[in-house]
């Protein structure tokens, strides 16, 4: 039989140990209710990435009405007294050639465009010293049909030296990625807000086998130069050549461009 | 499984995450192409809106929170598994997010944002682990 003194100490180690429990599982309940708190941040965190993301990605497609009017002036407004040929923009004698490898369904050859190329055009082309040539490479296009359809309506307009017209307005009013917004109808329209451009005779061109055959040069000359993202730029001139890709800031661009000048 | 046991294993996945991000980071500022192993994924993931997140390639953000999880790694106190935890589930949130666009929007998958996803995820549940055992 145990002693009065052992029976305490039986008694003060159960109610030890009862508070080690209670504290234990105190702890353990307020450190699941800050997990709580804490997936419950990051969920908005998330959310609000999410929203952003998307958000950035939304775009309306081709633009009616006064919308469209903008867009058009726009374009007309960056290429305005620069020469074109077929896929060439500016004076066939700049020193530097920048082949532009782009898919008009790319959001990142968009932003390039309305971007460090949009700078590059007011500068450089338009001050002589660079001509860029626009070639096709399918990437963001999911069908090799639609990716067909399209770059070959550009290179129809680019029978009439409107390409870059065509190409600038496509990119700028692309649909939301994936979403199927290239139609037959969407092609057509870009086509109507192009300036200039003679609709019977772009529709005649569009079927011509050359264009198919262009589409064909340009991916084996994109396979030639390694070129397998858009959009791709090989700026070459007396100096050499540097090649870019991504959407890169207009200082990079300019310093390729004046490292190949003569 | 311990602290130390835990600890090492994060280290060790932060470390190929890091790899993983820094590879995608360089390559973005460099202006050059993944390397790929299914044709044509990587570079129609690169071409897509979604490869950046408000002008910020999400390369470079993922290689932060890698950066920021290596931190909380360093320190052992509750703050720093805390926050452990906070930037995983944001981690694989957005990865999934990610990974969910890039089979039914861009129908295209990148080896590289998938191998990332994973270590991710593993990191995520070995952080929840790290906090609950502490």
């Amino acid at each position: 039989m145990a002693s009065r003194r052992e029976q305490k100490e039986q008694a003060r180690a159960q109610r030890e140990a009862t508070e080690r429990r209670d504290v234990a599982a105190a702890q353990r309940a307020r450190r699941l209710r800050t997990l709580g708190a804490v997936l419950a941040l990051a969920v908005v965190v998330v959310i609000v990435a999410i929203v952003v993301s998307s958000g950035g990605s939304t775009k309306k497609g081709l633009s009616s009405g006064s919308k469209a009017g903008a867009v058009t002036a726009a374009v007309s407004a960056e290429l305005q007294g620069i020469p074109q040929a077929g896929t060439r923009l500016g004076q066939p004698g700049a020193p530097v050639t920048m082949d532009y490898y782009g898919d008009l369904q790319c959001p990142v050859c968009a932003a390039f465009t309305t971007g460090a190329l949009a700078t590059a055009i007011s500068r450089e082309v338009r001050g002589g010293k660079l001509q860029v040539v626009y070639r096709s490479l399918q990437t963001a296009t999911q069908s090799p049909q639609v990716f067909a359809e399209q770059q070959t309506a550009a290179l129809a307009a680019g029978r009439q030296d409107r390409l870059w017209q065509f190409a600038e307005l496509f990119y700028r009013q692309q649909g939301e990625e994936g979403s199927g917004y290239v139609t037959p109808d969407f092609i057509a329209g870009v086509a109507r807000q192009t300036p200039g451009l003679d609709l019977g005779a772009w529709s005649a061109a569009r079927a011509r086998p050359a264009l198919r055959a262009q589409l064909a040069a340009d991916a084996a000359a994109a396979r030639r130069v390694g070129a397998t993202g858009t959009p791709t730029l090989v700026v070459h001139g007396p100096k050499g050549t540097r090649q870019l890709s991504g959407d890169p800031p207009y200082a990079t661009l300019a310093k390729a461009i004046a490292a190949v000048a003569g | 499984m311990g602290d130390r046991p835990l600890r090492v294993a994060m280290g060790v996945l932060t470390v190929v995450g890091l790899l993983i991000a820094g590879y995608l980071t360089y390559i973005h500022y460099r202006g050059i192409q993944p390397l790929c192993f299914a044709h044509g994924g990587c570079e129609r993931v690169q071409a897509s809106s979604y490869a950046k997140l408000a002008g910020v390639p999400v390369a470079l953000l993922g290689l932060a929170g890698y950066a920021a999880l290596a931190g909380t790694l360093a320190l052992r106190n509750e703050s720093a598994r805390l926050a452990g935890v906070l930037i995983t589930v944001v981690g694989v949130g957005f990865s999934g997010y990610l990974t969910y666009r890039e089979l039914f929007t861009i129908h295209a998958i990148c080896q590289w944002c998938v191998a990332s996803a994973v270590v991710m995820t593993v990191l995520c549940v070995l952080s929840v682990l790290r906090y609950l055992r502490a």
